[in-house]
């Protein structure tokens, strides 16, 4: 490095050369001095409102935030004198005066940051009185609970919604000891634009906002003997539920994870991977029905309920982009609650089928009105009523609950035993794991559809083009002298950047992949706190060690997926597939 | 931006035209959002600015409706509500408090009939014949006179109950 793009500072009496243009706090890190914080997120938000980062500055009259002041040229600081302790003490305390001491009742116990920096400190009991009124709880939403008493107003939660998803669903209302963390007018962020994605609880630092919990239905489920109870894992989990039960970031867990779940009492274990792989071959044929026989182009994927939502809200005119396939969430759901209700000679009300998903916007996907296809398919042939209805998922858990119900259960994960998922619904080949990171849809459809178009395999399976954490990611193919090319999103600003080129009729793709969430459901709502793009990037290598070392790697290869189609669905895109496997989309406003 | 839905907000014709015409005016215009909102509210007769106002303004504007609100709620000079011909603004700053401007303000409600109208807890209201609004600020930065009461723009310092009802039934001769 130059040194004129050096500066000379000293930190506690020690000489360093730090660049020009970082912030105190960065120098600090880059010495190798840490400095406490808690508002501040790297490149998420600088709200300075904690107050907490302080440090003193020779000459200056008062603490500096550090998270936010550059350093300048001879800056002497001081991280850690008595004066700063005090005073980072003191604003500590002035935040917890207005905090509910409810720790042992709040979903973030043992993973709260403002817990731990309370811990560190040394901060027994308050000193000052409250001075705001306490807030009503916004439990409007299927996805997230809002407890703005919680809420330390690092606006983080709104940072994450604004620039990584261009959603601005909550912003910061008021001023002084009234102003809070609120959607539109307050009216409950389930009634306004949110894609229920979770971004904004991934990276809240305490329990202001979090997941729904729906831990308690699933164990009454589980301890009701009339029911058989169906577990099914997204592929993004067994990258990081061992990570949640204190193994190392982005470990592989697939056959402890197998076998946790069989301990708690689930009757069967199953795969998403393999409705990933029937997606494949829906969704792929789809395509390929688009190409050649007219439809509307790019095709664009609809596994992620946020950006289903995200469609839906924002840009209505265009829900013909999206595939009509239903997630593999979805899809598994309705055929647990036909194909396999049937063939195993279960009446299909008796049956519960519980996601394991990285994701807070499952939750509200399996409530959508349309998600019944099991009950559709039974009513004429079992006379069903209205009140028989039922969803074909029952409840949908995240990482971080499922993690809970572990640790409830007195589960030691990372000593038990590797076990295989059950049959039929449980086998899957590499190109349905990779469908959790962003990219790997892509990747799994191309694998398929050359094949089925050049009728041979692709010479090499590994799609490099489309992997990594780049926003938006392009490739063109050639399949029999068609030229194809496609695009990959993560992220819906990244999305966004996509769909306006489709408005303005500018857009060159026949394909494309979208993620809600950074890295891909890897990087979802409801994934372990932190997620970090150093663990989305471990979570992801774990994942692309899955599919290499599986030994079928093309979705169209999986056994059980043939069975399906030769047993039940006879063909994709078929009458059956096209009942169960299938769907519509809403045109929304702001509030619908 | 374009952070909003693409589907138009309804409101009634004559006040599309009317924001529409507002909007065209601050194009291009440093702070035009600020303008906008002032303009329009001073356009409506009852001097505020409601839901659907707001929708609409985000709609042709394109600034999310959430920054639309979070500007709305952060100036004590936009109003969420129909406002009344009198406006009576309680200080509820540090200072006026200990001085006992919550009770200032209980009286009014009262006297007015607006006790039970609360908002964040405290009384905030306009009276069912839009003579009067009742509400109350964060501080008016005159704390050395606390406390404090403006009454149609003009402010009284060391308010006692006695002298704000007297102020009150000035302004609201031939009044029942
Ligand atoms: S947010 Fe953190 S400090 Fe607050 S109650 Fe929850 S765990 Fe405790
Ligand atoms: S869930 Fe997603 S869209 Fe909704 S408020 Fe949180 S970050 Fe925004
Ligand atoms: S809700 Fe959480 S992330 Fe949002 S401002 Fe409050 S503490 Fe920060
Ligand atoms: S971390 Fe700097 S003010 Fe909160």
């Amino acid at each position: 490095m130059e040194t004129k793009n050096l500066l000379n500072v000293k930190i506690n009496g020690i000489s360093y050369k730090v660049p020009k243009g970082s912030t105190i706090l960065k120098a600090c890190k880059e010495a190798g001095v840490d400095v406490p914080t808690l508002c501040f997120m790297e490149e998420v938000s600088q709200n300075a409102s904690c107050g907490i980062c302080v440090v003193e500055v020779k000459g200056g009259k008062s603490l500096i935030r550090s998270c936010i002041t550059e350093v300048f040229e001879n800056m002497e600081i001081s991280t850690n004198s008595i004066k700063v302790r005090e005073a980072r003490k003191m604003n500590l305390e002035l935040i917890l005066a207005n905090h509910p001491n409810d720790c042992l009742n709040c979903l973030r116990n043992q993973n709260c940051e403002l817990q731990t920096m309370a811990a560190n400190m040394g901060i027994k009991e308050g000193r000052f009185v409250r001075t705001k009124p306490m807030d009503l709880i916004d439990s409007s939403s299927l996805s997230i609970t809002r407890d703005p008493n919680k809420c330390i107003l690092c606006k983080r939660c709104v940072n994450v919604c604004a620039n990584t998803q261009t959603v601005y669903a909550i912003d910061i209302i008021n001023r002084g000891l009234k102003s809070k963390v609120a959607p539109y007018m307050d009216k409950g962020i389930g009634n306004v634009a949110c894609t229920n994605c979770g971004q904004c609880a991934l990276v809240c630092p305490t329990g202001a906002i979090t997941e729904v919990d729906n831990t308690s239905e699933v164990w009454n489920d589980l301890q009701n003997t009339d029911k058989v109870v169906l577990v099914q894992t997204a592929p993004a989990i067994r990258v990081a539920i061992g990570e949640a039960m204190g193994m190392d970031e982005g470990a592989l867990v697939t056959g402890k994870m197998v076998s946790a779940l069989r301990k708690m009492g689930f009757n069967k274990v199953f795969d998403t991977n393999f409705t990933a792989d029937l997606t494949i071959m829906e969704e792929g044929h789809e395509l390929i029905k688009r190409l050649t026989k007219g439809g509307t182009l790019p095709m664009i994927t609809s596994c992620s309920p946020g950006w289903i939502k995200f469609v839906e809200h924002f840009f209505p005119d265009q829900v013909d982009h999206l595939s009509s396939c239903k997630s593999p969430q979805q899809m598994f759901g309705a055929l647990a609650k036909t194909y396999y209700a049937e063939k195993m000679h279960i009446d299909p009300r008796k049956i519960s089928v519980v996601s394991i998903m990285p994701c807070t916007a499952k939750k509200y996907e399996a409530k959508r009105p349309e998600m019944m296809g099991g009950y559709d398919y039974w009513k004429a042939k079992m006379n069903l009523g209205e009140d028989d209805k039922f969803y074909d998922i029952d409840h949908v858990l995240t990482t971080r609950e499922l993690a809970r119900m572990f640790k409830e259960a007195g589960i030691n994960f990372a000593g038990l035993p590797e076990e295989e998922f059950d049959s039929p619904l449980g086998a899957s080949t590499g190109a349905a794991v990779i469908f959790g990171a962003t990219g790997g849809v892509m990747e799994a459809a191309v694998r398929t559809a050359y094949e089925v178009v050049v009728g041979k395999p692709l010479p090499s399976l590994d799609l490099k083009v489309v992997r990594g954490f780049e926003g938006i990611k392009e490739a063109e193919l050639d399949l029999n002298g068609t030229k194809v090319r496609v695009a990959v999103a993560h992220t819906l600003k990244n999305a966004r950047t996509l769909l306006e080129q489709i408005e303005k009729g500018e857009s060159p793709y026949h394909f494309i992949e979208v993620m809600t969430c950074p890295g891909g459901c890897l990087g979802g709502g409801g994934q372990p706190i932190p997620t970090t793009w150093a663990i989305r990037q471990k979570r992801a290598d774990s994942i692309y060690a899955e599919d290499r070392n599986k030994g079928l790697r093309k979705s169209h290869e999986n056994p059980e997926v043939q069975t399906l189609y030769s047993e039940f669905l006879k063909e994709p895109l078929g009458h059956l597939s096209h009942e169960l496997l299938h769907t519509e989309y809403t045109k929304r406003g702001y509030f619908v | 931006m374009g952070a909003n839905t693409a589907i138009a907000p309804e409101l009634a014709a004559a006040d599309k035209t009317k924001i529409d015409a507002i909007v065209k005016k601050f194009k291009d215009r440093q702070g035009s959002l600020l303008g906008i909102l002032e303009e329009t509210q001073k356009q409506n007769k009852h001097s505020y600015l409601a839901e659907d106002v707001l929708s609409y303004i985000s709609f042709k504007t394109g600034v999310p409706l959430t920054r639309i609100y979070s500007v709305v709620t952060f100036y004590s000079f936009f109003n969420l509500k129909p406002q009344g011909k009198h406006n009576i603004i309680v200080c509820r700053g540090t200072a006026c408090h200990t001085k006992g401007s919550k009770s200032l303000l209980d009286d009014v409600a009262v006297l007015m009939g607006g006790e039970k109208e609360l908002e964040g807890g405290e009384p905030s209201f306009t009276t069912a014949d839009n003579e009067f609004t009742v509400r109350t600020v964060a501080c008016f930065g005159q704390c050395a006179l606390a406390p404090v009461v403006a009454i149609d723009g003009v402010i009284y310092s060391n308010v006692t109950s006695l002298q704000l009802r007297k102020l009150v039934s000035k302004i609201s001769k031939g009044r029942n």
